[in-house]
């Protein structure tokens, strides 16, 4: 898979949670990459994705930024 | 015809395009030559004690084909008498008095020194003085040029002690043998500086001979490190120039030196904040008269911009530079190969293969034919595929409108950073 298909995969990955209702609630960077752990707004569970490629560590920082306005 | 009169710090010249303090300064003849060709100003070769050279003093570095690529000299400051030096500016003056005529100087770093030199050096009329704290090679062994340019203190305190005497414009140029330039800029700055000026020679060995096993150039078998100028160091001089004229901190006019070989370049350092440029290795590969093209192609340049005068060209493109924490990391560009321009040389596929991101296919039309296209979503625009293309116009480098808004990696670090913050508070 290439880097551009495994970002759209992360990125819809990313788009399914926001979309059920979660938001990011903790980011940790390491040499693996970005570990975002998302909390559910209403039932307050919590789910992490690995997010291992640059296009998709933007585009979860969108994401954060677009909150924070 | 747009002016191209220049005033750096009071220092008034026709045009920006001066004469390197170097050997193209070394005596009146050659200055009086100089501004006959065309050259606004000339900063005089080093004054100081007189010096004594070795023979076999410049090297160049030749790159597949082109000549003086980059130059290396061993030659020290002026080894002609201070009287001798002074006589021939007093009548180049005289015969020139609106073309500028800067005396650049070295002596000790002590104060009466300094005072002794300015002020015999002032009374034959000169317009302004450039402080050499940059040479690299031979005056530093002696705590002279870079030697002292390396250390803010004695930067300072040297500019200081300067202007204590000075009556004209005092410029102080700035070696690039260090890490941060501006460290030393603003110490000029503190000392009083009315303008600094960049870069000085870079440390710089031209190559040894593989057959003999000397170095290039060397003595009688031996060598010793040199000053390295021209069209190579240009990257280099423009970011310390650029870096330079977006400190708030360097608030005085910057002179332009550094493989400055054209009017392009010209342009490029002012646009960056010089207010003039000096020049050195071009007049030595191609002689005084290159500045006639210089000039006639500033004037043009700037009558097609339609600008009045060329310091309307100066800092223009400054607020442009900034920090990479401040680039949009959402900007998109992509290689786009046009199949009409391009030869099938395959050089932009072996690039992006071997060593960028291997997003150049290698395809066959319908009739059989190669061509080459670029997979855009996984090109990442590096340009390497168009660096190396040698056909203009093959490949365009264009840019993608992104869904995404712009973000910088400044914004970014905040914006996780906050987070972080908001988990401590809860």
């Amino acid at each position: 898979m290439s880097d551009y298909q495994e970002y759209l995969a992360e990125r819809e990955q990313i788009d399914l949670l926001i979309g059920e209702g979660y938001q990011i609630e903790h980011v940790t960077e390491n040499l693996s990459g970005a570990f975002v752990d998302f909390k559910s707004k209403k039932a307050g569970d919590m789910k992490q994705l690995h997010i291992k490629t640059a296009d998709g560590r933007k585009y979860f920082s969108v994401i954060l930024i677009n909150r924070n306005r | 015809m747009a002016d191209l009169n220049t005033n750096l710090a009071g220092i008034k010249s026709p045009n920006p395009f001066w004469l390197a303090s170097a050997p193209p300064t070394n005596s009146g003849y050659q200055v009086q030559r100089a501004f006959e060709a065309g050259w606004g100003g000339a900063v005089w070769k080093t004054l100081g004690d007189p010096i004594l050279n070795v023979s076999s003093r410049f090297a160049a570095v030749s790159f597949n084909g082109q000549r003086v690529a980059g130059f290396n000299n061993i030659e020290l400051i002026t080894d002609r008498p201070l009287e001798v030096n002074l006589k021939e500016i007093y009548e180049t003056k005289k015969k020139f008095p609106n073309h500028a005529i800067i005396a650049s100087l070295m002596v000790e770093p002590k104060q009466e020194k300094w005072h002794e030199i300015v002020k015999r050096v002032e009374d034959v009329g000169i317009d302004g003085l450039e402080l050499n704290f940059g040479c690299p090679h031979g005056m530093a062994e002696r705590g002279m040029g870079s030697a002292s340019g390396q250390v803010p203190e004695l930067v300072e305190k040297q500019t200081y002690w300067t202007k204590e005497a000075a009556k004209t414009p005092v410029i102080v140029k700035l070696t690039p043998n260090i890490t941060d330039i501006t460290v030393t800029a603003e110490s000029a700055v503190r000392g009083g500086a009315d303008a600094v000026s960049m870069i000085n020679t870079i440390n710089s060995l031209a190559g040894v001979d593989i057959n003999t096993w000397n170095t290039i150039p060397h003595v009688g078998g031996k060598g010793a490190h040199g000053g390295y100028c021209g069209p190579a160091v240009k990257p280099i001089a423009l970011n310390m120039v650029a870096e330079c004229a977006r400190n708030p901190l360097i608030n005085v006019p910057i002179s332009g030196i550094g493989g400055i070989s054209n009017w392009q370049d010209a342009v490029e350092f002012m646009l960056m904040g010089a207010t003039g440029v000096q020049i050195c290795t071009a007049a030595m590969h191609h002689g005084f008269r290159i500045v006639e093209d210089m000039i006639e192609g500033l004037s043009n340049y700037l009558d097609e911009k339609g600008l009045a005068s060329v310091n309307d060209l100066v800092g223009k493109s400054v607020a442009r530079y900034s920090d990479w924490g401040e680039l949009d990391l959402n900007y998109k560009i992509v290689a786009r190969i046009n199949k009409e321009v391009c030869i099938n040389c395959n050089k932009c596929h072996i690039a992006c293969e071997d060593t960028s991101h291997q997003c150049i296919d290698m395809l066959q039309d319908s009739n059989g034919r190669p061509y080459l296209r670029v997979r855009e979503d996984d090109c990442v625009g590096c340009n390497l595929c168009s660096i190396v293309c040698p056909v203009d116009g093959a490949i365009d480098m264009v840019e993608l409108k992104s869904d995404l808004p712009p973000m910088t990696w400044n914004e970014r670090q905040s914006a996780i950073g906050l987070l972080r913050q908001r988990n401590t508070v809860k």
